[in-house]
C-alpha cells in the first residue's frame, strides 16, 4: 500500500498511510464520497417507482400508468451510474499501482459468502411455497409439460458454464492470461445462452401452450422460482461480463484475482440453486403426476 | 378519523421543525466550534481539517463513509422514529381510555396500531442498534472503520426512503395507512384494497434489504478486522452479541423479503402464493412470518443485552461474571431462536405433535436466557453499585426483563398459550421486553456513551428523572395490560364496549385508564429524554476528563474510552494540528477496506 501512497501525489503529505480515494468525488477528501449516496438513492428509487407503478394502477390513479415505469428506468441508470462510480473508483482505478492486499481479499470473499447465505433464505421462501402446495392434492389441473429436451439442455449449458468458469479462473492463478480470457469468454457465451433458453422456454409456456403466471398455484410457484433464478442468473452474467471487460484492459494476475474468485462463487451458487430446482421443481412435479 | 390524522399531521410537523431546527444548529456547532477549545476531540477536525478528511456543511454528512457520522445518522433516524411511534402509541392508548373509543375512528386506529409496530421495530430497533454498533464496533475491536465503508452508507441511505414509503399511507391523498397490524396475515393483508398496503410492504423490503448490507459488514468486519491484539478470547460482549445478531439477520430478513415480494404478487399480479385453498393459504404466510419474525426477537435483543453486559460491570467494579457463559448463552439463543416460531401459532389448529416440540424448544430458550440474567445479579452481588444513569437504566432492564421473560415462558407452554393468546397478556409480554428491556438498554447505552458522543456530559437530575418516569411509566402501563390479559381483553381492538355480562367492563376499562397513565408518564419521561440531550449536546460544558466514569480504578477501561482519551489529549495539546490525532480512530489513518482490496 505504501508503495501506492507515495507515487499519488494527494497522499504525499500522509506520512506513509493514505487516504480512502482522494479522487473520488468529492476530489480532495478522505472520507467523503457521493457515490454512496447517489447508489442508495437509485435503489430507492427503484422502490419508489414500484409504488408508482402501483399507484397508476389504482382506481383512481394518483399518477399516470407511465409514470412508474418511466421512474423505475430512471432510477435504474442513477443506481448504476452509482454502483459505476463506486466501484470504478474503489476497485477499477489505479489497479495495479494499489497493489496486492491478501487481508481485503480475504475480507471481500466473506462478504460473498455471507451474501450467499442470505441468498439461500431469499429462495428458501419461495421453495417453501412450493413444498406446501406440493404436499397437497397432486397434479394441479394445469400442469404444463415440463421435462423435456430444452431443460435437459439449458441445465447441461449452466453447468458447463461453471466448468469453464473454473477452468478460465486455474487457467488465470497459472498465468496463462489468454486461456483465462478465452474460458471467460466461453462461460458468457454459455450464461448468455442460458438465458435465452429461459426466455424461449417462458416464450413456449405463454404463448403456445397458455401457461401463465396467473395459471393457479403451480404457476406462481413456477414462474416465481425460475423467475427469481432468471434474475440471479442475469446478475452473474453481468458480473463475469464485468470480469471479463476488465481482464481484456489487462487487469488480473495469478494473484490478484478476488473479483474473479467472488464472481465465480456467485455463478457457482447459482448454477447449484439450479440443479436443486431443476430436481424439485421439474422433475418434482412430475414424477407422481 | 380526520380530527386524528390533523392531531397527527399538526404533531408531525411540529416535530420535524424541531428536527430541523436541531439539525442546523448542530450543524453550526460542528463547523464553527474553535479547535482550541480542545473536548470535542473528533468534531474539531470539522474546523481545521475541514479540506483534508471531510467537506464541510451538509455535504458532509450526505457523503460521509465514517463509520462515526454513520453511527450518528443511524442514531438520529432512530430517534426521529422513536417519537413518531412513540406518538402513535400515545394516540392508541389516548383513544382506549374509554370504551367506545376516546379521539380516533375505528380505521384511523388501526392504521396508526399497524404503523406503531413497524415503526417502532424496523425504523427504531434495528436503526438504533446501528447506531452503537457502527460508532463503537471499530473502536472496540481496533479496526480503522468498517470492513465496507461505502456498503455501510448505502445502508444507511436507504432507511430514509424506507420510512417515506411506510408512512406514505398517511400522508399521500385517497388513502390510508396499512391496516393489516404488524405481523401482516393473510387473507386480510391480501384483500384490503388500499394502496397504502402496497407501500408499506415496499418500503419494508427496503429496510430489510438495508438491514441485510449492515449485517454483512457487520460479520465482514468483525472477523477480518480486529486488531491484532483483539483475539477471540478477548472480544469483548457487544461485539459477540452484535456478530449473532448479524448472523440471524443474514437469514431472517430475506426470507421476510421473498415473503413480502409473495404477498405484493398476490396483491397486484394475482398470484396464489397466500391464495386460500389452491395457494399456500394463509398458514404459509404465518410459517414464512414467524420463521423471520421471531429470530426478529432476537435480532432486537440480543444487542443490548450486549450492551447491559457491558455496561453493567462498569459501574459494579467487577468484572462480567462468567464471561465466556454470558457468550455461549448469546450463541445458544442465536441457534435456537430459529426453531420455535410456531409457539407463535399454536392456536391455529397445527398437529399437536409439532405444537408439543416446538412448545419444549421454546421453553428451552428460558435456559440461555437465565443464564444471562444470573450472570448479570452476580456481577452485582457484592461489588461497588454506583447508581448512575445508566447503571439505573442496566438495573432497570434486568427488572423488566425478568417480568416480560416470565411471561414469556407462560406463553411458551400450550394450555396457557391457549387461553391468553391474543389477549393483552401477549402485548403486556411483549412490551415489557422491547420498552422495558430493549429501550432501556438503549437508553442506558446513550447516557453511557455521551461523554464520547459529544464530549460532554449529559445533566445528572434530568437523567434521574427520565429513569424513574420510564421505570414507573413502563410497570404501570404493562403490568395493567397482563392484567387486561387475565381478563380476557383481546387485543387490536379500537373499541371494548362489551356487554358487562361478557366480561367485567368497569374493570377492563379501569386498567385500560391504568396503561394510558402509565403512558403519560413514560411521554413526559420521553420528553425530559430528549430535551436533556438536545441541551447538553448543545450548552453543556466541554468535558474535561477523559474518563468521565472513573473506569481506570476499576481497570474496565475499554477500547473505545482509550481512543476517546487519545482524542481528548492530542486534541488539547496541539490544537488538532497532529494529522493522526484529528482522523478517524484517532490512529493512524489506514484506508477504507473496499479501497485497497486488490480487485
Amino acid at each position: 500500500m505504501s508503495l501506492a501512497d507515495d507515487t499519488t501525489e494527494d497522499h504525499g503529505d500522509h506520512g506513509g498511510h493514505h487516504l480512502p480515494a482522494v479522487e473520488d468525488w468529492p476530489r480532495g477528501f478522505g472520507e467523503a464520497s457521493w457515490w454512496p449516496f447517489i447508489t442508495a438513492v437509485g435503489a430507492a428509487g427503484i422502490y419508489v417507482a414500484a409504488a408508482l407503478f402501483v399507484l397508476g394502477r389504482a382506481e383512481d390513479p394518483l399518477v399516470g400508468p407511465m409514470v412508474g415505469p418511466a421512474a423505475t428506468v430512471a432510477s435504474i441508470v442513477l443506481f448504476l451510474a452509482g454502483l459505476y462510480g463506486w466501484l470504478y473508483h474503489a476497485f477499477v482505478v489505479n489497479f495495479w499501482e494499489r497493489g496486492t492486499d491478501h487481508h481485503s481479499a480475504h475480507t471481500l470473499r466473506l462478504a460473498m459468502i455471507c451474501f450467499l447465505g442470505s441468498e439461500v433464505a431469499t429462495f428458501g421462501a419461495g421453495f417453501v411455497y412450493y413444498f406446501f402446495i406440493r404436499a397437497g392434492a397432486w397434479p394441479p389441473e394445469n400442469l404444463p409439460h415440463l421435462l423435456g429436451s430444452l431443460i435437459v439442455i439449458n441445465t447441461a449449458i449452466l453447468v458447463l458454464s461453471s466448468f469453464t468458469l473454473h477452468f478460465g479462473h486455474v487457467a488465470l492463478r497459472k498465468g496463462n492470461r489468454s486461456r483465462f480470457l478465452q474460458w471467460m469468454a466461453v462461460t458468457l457465451t454459455l450464461g448468455i445462452v442460458f438465458i435465452g433458453g429461459q426466455v424461449y422456454e417462458y416464450y413456449e409456456f405463454i404463448v403456445n401452450e397458455g401457461f401463465t403466471l396467473t395459471e393457479g398455484a403451480f404457476g406462481s410457484a413456477f414462474y416465481g422460482l425460475t423467475g427469481l433464478h432468471g434474475l440471479h442468473v442475469s446478475l452473474g452474467a453481468v458480473l463475469l461480463g464485468i470480469v471479463f471487460v476488465r481482464a481484456l484492459k489487462g487487469q488480473y494476475s495469478a494473484e490478484r484475482h478476488t473479483s474473479v474468485s467472488t464472481a465465480s462463487m456467485y455463478w457457482h451458487f447459482v448454477d447449484v440453486v439450479w440443479i436443486f430446482l431443476v430436481v424439485v421443481l421439474y422433475v418434482g412435479a412430475e414424477i407422481g403426476a | 378519523m380526520a380530527s386524528g390524522q390533523l392531531v397527527l399531521t399538526v404533531l408531525m410537523g411540529v416535530f420535524l421543525v424541531g428536527v430541523a431546527a436541531f439539525l442546523s444548529r448542530v450543524e453550526d456547532w460542528r463547523s464553527y466550534t474553535p479547535l482550541a477549545s480542545g473536548g470535542g476531540g473528533g468534531y474539531g477536525e470539522a474546523g481545521a481539517h475541514v479540506h483534508r478528511e471531510k467537506p464541510a456543511g451538509i455535504t458532509r454528512w450526505l457523503t460521509t463513509v465514517d463509520h462515526k457520522d454513520i453511527g450518528i445518522l443511524y442514531g438520529t433516524y432512530g430517534v426521529i422514529a422513536f417519537a413518531v411511534g412513540g406518538l402513535m402509541a400515545f394516540l392508541i392508548r389516548l383513544q382506549l381510555v374509554a370504551p367506545t373509543g376516546a379521539v380516533v375512528g375505528n380505521e384511523f386506529y388501526n392504521a396508526i396500531l399497524t404503523s406503531h409496530g413497524i415503526t417502532m421495530l424496523f425504523l427504531f430497533g434495528t436503526p438504533i442498534i446501528a447506531a452503537f454498533s457502527n460508532y463503537f464496533i471499530p473502536l472496540l475491536i481496533g479496526a480503522d472503520d468498517m470492513a465496507f465503508p461505502r456498503i455501510n452508507a448505502i445502508a444507511f441511505w436507504l432507511l430514509p426512503p424506507g420510512a417515506l414509503l411506510i408512512w406514505a399511507g398517511f400522508f399521500l391523498p385517497g388513502m390510508s395507512g396499512a391496516q393489516t397490524a404488524w405481523t401482516m396475515y393473510t387473507p386480510l393483508s391480501v384483500e384490503q384494497t388500499n394502496v397504502g398496503v402496497d407501500l408499506m410492504l415496499l418500503g419494508l423490503h427496503l429496510t430489510g434489504v438495508s438491514a441485510t448490507m449492515g449485517a454483512i459488514n457487520f460479520i465482514a468486519t468483525i472477523f477480518t478486522e480486529r486488531d491484532d491484539d483483539v483475539t477471540w478470547a478477548n472480544l469483548d460482549i457487544f461485539s459477540w452479541t452484535i456478530l449473532t445478531q448479524s448472523a440471524l439477520i443474514l437469514f431472517a430478513f430475506p426470507l421476510l423479503g421473498s415473503a413480502i415480494v409473495m404477498l405484493l404478487l398476490d396483491r397486484n399480479l394475482a398470484t396464489t402464493f397466500y391464495a386460500v385453498g389452491e395457494g399456500g393459504g394463509p398458514m404459509l404466510w404465518q410459517h414464512l412470518f414467524w420463521f423471520f419474525g421471531h429470530p426478529e426477537v432476537y435480532i432486537l435483543v440480543l444487542p443490548p443485552m450486549g450492551l447491559v453486559s457491558y455496561i453493567l460491570p462498569r459501574f459494579s467494579g467487577r468484572k462480567l461474571f462468567g464471561f465466556k457463559f454470558v457468550v455461549y448463552s448469546t450463541l445458544a439463543i442465536g441457534v435456537l431462536s430459529f426453531g420455535v416460531w410456531a409457539h407463535h401459532m399454536f392456536t391455529t389448529g397445527i398437529d399437536p405433535r409439532l405444537r408439543a416440540s416446538f412448545m419444549a424448544v421454546s421453553l428451552a430458550i428460558a435456559i440461555p436466557s437465565a443464564v444471562k440474567t444470573f450472570n448479570w445479579i452476580t456481577t452485582m452481588w457484592n461489588g461497588k453499585v454506583r447508581l448512575t444513569t445508566p447503571m439505573l437504566f442496566c438495573i432497570g432492564f434486568i427488572s423488566n426483563f425478568i417480568l416480560g421473560g416470565v411471561t414469556g415462558v407462560f406463553l411458551a407452554s400450550v394450555p396457557v398459550d391457549q387461553v391468553l393468546h391474543d389477549t393483552y397478556y401477549v402485548v403486556g409480554h411483549f412490551h415489557y421486553i422491547v420498552m422495558g428491556a430493549i429501550g432501556f438498554a438503549i437508553f442506558a447505552g446513550v447516557y453511557f456513551w455521551f461523554p464520547i458522543f459529544t464530549g460532554r456530559m449529559y445533566q445528572r437530575t434530568l437523567g434521574k428523572w427520565h429513569f424513574w418516569l420510564s421505570m414507573i411509566g413502563t410497570n404501570v402501563t404493562f403490568f395493567a395490560m397482563l392484567f387486561l390479559g387475565y381478563l380476557g381483553m383481546p387485543r387490536r381492538y379500537a373499541t371494548y364496549d362489551f356487554n358487562s355480562a361478557i366480561a367485567p367492563l368497569d374493570m377492563v376499562t379501569l386498567m385500560h385508564q391504568a396503561a394510558s397513565a402509565g403512558a403519560i408518564l413514560l411521554l413526559i419521561g420521553q420528553l425530559i429524554f430528549v430535551w436533556n440531550i438536545l441541551q447538553s449536546w448543545l450548552e453543556a460544558p466541554k468535558l474535561e476528563d477523559a474518563d468521565p466514569w472513573d473506569l481506570k480504578e476499576t481497570d474496565q477501561h475499554g477500547r473505545e474510552f482509550q481512543w476517546h482519551e487519545r482524542r481528548t489529549a492530542t486534541a488539547l495539546a496541539d490544537g488538532g494540528e497532529e494529522e493522526e490525532a484529528v482522523t478517524d480512530g484517532g490512529e493512524v489513518v489506514d484506508d477504507d477496506a473496499d479501497d485497497t482490496s486488490d480487485d
